[in-house]
């Protein structure tokens, strides 16, 4: 760990949790998906979450960028309720730009990349920057730049998206979200749509990114990544989480049943 | 057969390897049905050179008249003009109808619903007896002052009439193909721009509508096209400069209708296909990333990524421990 990611963390441990999430249930229609769900997350802690196909993982991920709405609980990241304004003890929804706001220190990444397959990888990482928060194009650019060579992409900036392998598109999908300069960032099953070959160079960049410091919440299949990276593991199953912990600790010895049984499967 | 191979390795780069030289599937009816066109076609061309009753000696007289190519002039400024207010209605009015909000939603179906369900030539009338409803266009305080008045016939004259009429009738027929063409973004594409904290009027601009663009554009080209022919229908106003009304005057004039038909339709293919070129050019540039992606950066990238491949190291348990 660098000196300054060790300085983060220590910073970390007096304050609040970056990102705390109390009861949250959600449902859609008669669909309970998450039934109450507390999880904390503290600055520069990198926290993942297992489970089974189905066990709302994703859609815990997606409540905390309000890509979902939730149905009752509250997620708070720094402090700031997500989606919502608490008046006198009654939520009253926030504006599109309220809710704009709030997502712009939260950077997501996505199973199937979502890069904008019409705009260059460069063009892909600087259009938030100009476009949201207004930087001169040189300034942005010069950072974008900056960050592809961090993923190992700096030969790639004048490249479309469909010109790019999939390991190649996750890298500059986690660049672009990396240039709004967010506190958290959310990685939505990163790795599962890739190649077996194409997955270490981006799990490579995450790991690098959480030797960095950053605050990473990650959604995964790779339990590997879990034990090497994971500051705290969770297991969730049929919208609960099951098992909450040290990484190493859980996977050499999980405690409850269902970890087991998901552990055996996947291991 | 020796020396078969060796002429066939030199072509092949000299690496020793043999190409397949395939004997291809023989087509004889392609070219039976080639000779039969070709002979049809030189009937036809034979037949209207030699007919006198094609005037074209009249076809040559007016092809490049004073009035014929005003006419012109005035079919492509009604055209182009009432595309780009159709255009410019049709993004607003199928933003509108993906909107959060029901106000928005509900005035873009309205006006689809109106502007598609009426005949074109019926609102081209409305249009030019607008002066006759209302004399005088006034600006004021309902009940009180006046504070503007123009004359009606002055602001909508024949030829605003013409092409406010025809822009309004098109936006409806174009918003339902914007609507679709936006529809055919994927819905992750939204959510991506989202998550970077774009507002969604921005998502939309820069991010759903370019992407979109691939799919309306075909079906724009169709309408402009379709749109160069339904200017014909502005004598409904009555607007009189336009390609077909002035060759018609001219048939009449010279009581040979046929020639200056030929005259019309002439014109009406020769702008076409200008419009095509256009399309071609349009379509081209919103392919960009998706449908003229480029061979050579495809094999740089394949050089590149075997330049890059790093050695796995050894003591990195990552990606061995996630997938056994």
């Amino acid at each position: 760990m660098t000196d300054t990611a060790s300085i983060k963390k220590q910073e970390s441990t007096r304050t609040k949790p970056l990102v705390e999430i109390q009861g949250v249930h959600k449902l859609f229609g008669s669909h309970h998906v998450l039934k109450g769900i507390d999880m904390t997350v503290k600055q520069g802690e990198v926290s993942v979450i297992i489970g089974p196909s189905g066990s709302g993982k994703s859609t815990l991920l997606r409540c905390i960028n309000l890509l979902e709405t939730i149905s009752a609980g509250r997620i708070y990241v720094h402090d700031d309720l997500i989606g919502y304004r608490e008046v006198n003890g009654k939520l009253h929804d926030l504006t599109t730009k309220q809710i704009a706001a709030q997502r712009r220190e939260i950077g997501m990444v996505f199973q199937r990349f979502n890069l904008f397959p019409h705009k260059t990888a460069l063009q892909n990482v600087i259009e938030a920057p100009t476009q949201v928060k207004r930087q001169s194009k040189a300034a942005a650019k010069l950072k974008a730049t900056e960050l592809l060579e961090m993923v190992g992409l700096g030969d790639r900036a004048d490249f479309y998206p469909s010109q790019l392998s999939g390991g190649q598109q996750q890298r500059v999908a986690i660049a672009r979200a990396l240039a709004m300069e967010p506190e958290l960032m959310l990685f939505d099953e990163p790795t599962s749509a890739l190649d077996p070959e194409l997955v270490g160079d981006v799990l490579e960049v995450m790991k690098d990114l959480a030797k960095s410091g950053m605050t990473m919440i990650v959604v995964t299949h790779e339990i590997g990544f879990a034990r090497e990276v994971g500051d705290t593991l969770t297991f969730m199953d049929a919208g609960v989480v099951v098992e909450s912990g040290n990484p190493r600790e859980i996977i050499a010895n999980p405690q409850h049943h269902r970890t087991q049984e998901f552990l055996s499967r996947v291991l | 057969m020796s020396r078969l191979l060796s002429r066939r390795t030199a072509h092949s780069g000299g690496a020793g390897l043999e190409l397949i030289d395939a004997v291809p599937v023989r087509h004889p009816w392609r070219w039976v049905g080639a000779v039969v066109i070709l002979l049809i076609l030189v009937l036809v061309v034979q037949s209207m050179t030699t007919n006198p009753k094609f005037y074209w000696g009249t076809f040559r007289t007016y092809l490049f008249d004073v009035l014929v190519i005003q006419g012109v002039g005035w079919t492509l400024i009604l055209t182009v003009t009432s595309m780009i207010i159709a255009i410019v209605l049709a993004i607003l009015l199928a933003f509108m109808r993906q909107s959060d909000n029901p106000l928005f939603r509900y005035v873009s179906w309205v006006w689809v619903w109106f502007f598609r369900g009426t005949p074109v030539y019926t609102q081209l009338l409305f249009w030019g007896s607008v002066g006759a409803l209302y004399p005088k266009i006034i600006v004021g305080v309902p009940f009180g002052p006046e504070l503007f008045s123009w004359d009606t016939a002055t602001v909508i004259n024949a030829t605003v009439a013409a092409i406010v009429g025809l822009g309004l009738n098109e936006s409806a027929y174009l918003a339902e193909i914007f609507r679709a063409g936006l529809k055919s973004v994927d819905n992750g594409q939204m959510e991506a721009a989202e998550a970077l904290g774009m507002r969604r009027s921005k998502v939309m601009w820069r991010i759903i509508l370019p992407q979109a663009m691939r799919v309306i554009i075909p079906p724009t080209g169709n309408e402009t096209i379709g749109m160069l022919k339904t200017t014909s229908l502005v004598l409904a106003v009555p607007f009189t400069l336009d390609l077909t009304f002035v060759t018609n005057a001219l048939a009449s004039r010279t009581f040979l209708p046929i020639p200056l038909l030929m005259v019309a339709a002439f014109w009406y293919l020769g702008i076409t296909s200008v419009l095509m070129v256009g399309q071609y050019y349009i379509e081209r540039h919103y392919g960009k990333g998706v449908d003229n992606v480029t061979k050579a950066p495809v094999q740089a990238t394949a050089a590149a990524a075997a330049a890059h491949a790093k050695p796995v190291d050894p003591a990195d348990g990552t990606t061995e421990g996630g997938r056994p």
